[in-house]
């Protein structure tokens, strides 16, 4: 038996929980969720590997997967993408410990800039090498908090569902990772 | 070592639609057998109480 939260017909995932149900007693069902959330899954896997062909087979696995543990999904008031984004980030940690693919960070010039102004830095060359020289030295979830927030422009509220986060704890968690991202550019800046 | 890539080009909303392949993700999702169904135990449930009562009403 299901132990999901029960929800009303007025309430904005009412239509995609019973899209879940559907899908549940009859994979075929499925189909209309997989369009709606293939373009999102893919570009969050794509943005953290190097190459687009293992990028799509990456993001079938989420799907093949997503459709063969439906049973196990719960709706805990949280948008159905909270938990593709879970099975994503699993299948992306799997494809890196199996050295399949190369963890990248995508980049946004335009970002950059604003993490930059975070840091009340001028933005020139040099100090954008230090901090893209810096970025990786992070831990990997302190630089997944930076890339959401700053390169993805995603809400904290968003932040909190894909990590399994408050929102609240999301915002304190980005900010210390902005404070340790400081710490490492300006160690950096000081060695040259 | 984790790889910075600057105004990396990101495929179109077009392209990626196009790699959209649902037959084949269904294909490779394994088999469910329906042993946890409670249609599979109503109908052993059933099946079992007519064979009973026939062999009951034949002795």
């Amino acid at each position: 038996m299901s132990a999901s939260l029960q929800i009303s017909k007025d309430h904005p995932l009412f239509d995609e929980v019973a899209q879940i149900d559907r899908a549940k007693r009859n994979p075929a069902h499925f189909a209309p969720l997989y369009k709606f959330y293939h373009e999102r899954i893919f570009l969050y896997i794509f943005k953290r590997v190097e190459e687009e062909e293992i990028a799509y087979d990456i993001t079938s696995c989420v799907f093949v997967k997503a459709l063969t543990y439906l049973n196990r999904y719960e709706h805990r008031g949280l948008p159905f993408s909270s938990w593709l984004y879970r099975i994503a980030k699993s299948e992306l940690n799997q494809s890196f410990r199996d050295k399949k693919a190369q963890r990248t960070v995508s980049i946004d010039s335009m970002q950059l800039g604003v993490v930059m102004e975070e840091f009340n830095i001028d933005e020139n060359e040099h100090q954008r090498e230090i901090l893209l020289k810096v970025l990786p030295l992070m831990k990997d979830k302190q630089l997944q908090l930076i890339e959401m927030r700053f390169f993805e422009k995603r809400s904290f509220k968003e932040m909190g569902e894909i990590l399994e986060l408050t929102e609240n704890n999301a915002k304190v968690k980005t900010f210390r990772a902005l404070i340790k991202l400081k710490e490492l550019y300006t160690k950096h800046n000081h060695q040259k | 070592m984790i790889k910075c890539l600057i105004d990396r080009v990101t495929p179109s909303k077009e392209a990626i639609k196009n790699r959209q392949n649902f037959e084949a993700i269904l294909s490779k999702v394994p088999k469910k057998y329906s042993f946890n169904s409670p249609w599979f135990y109503g109908a052993i449930g059933i099946s079992s109480v007519l064979v009973i009562t026939i062999l009951i009403s034949n002795l």
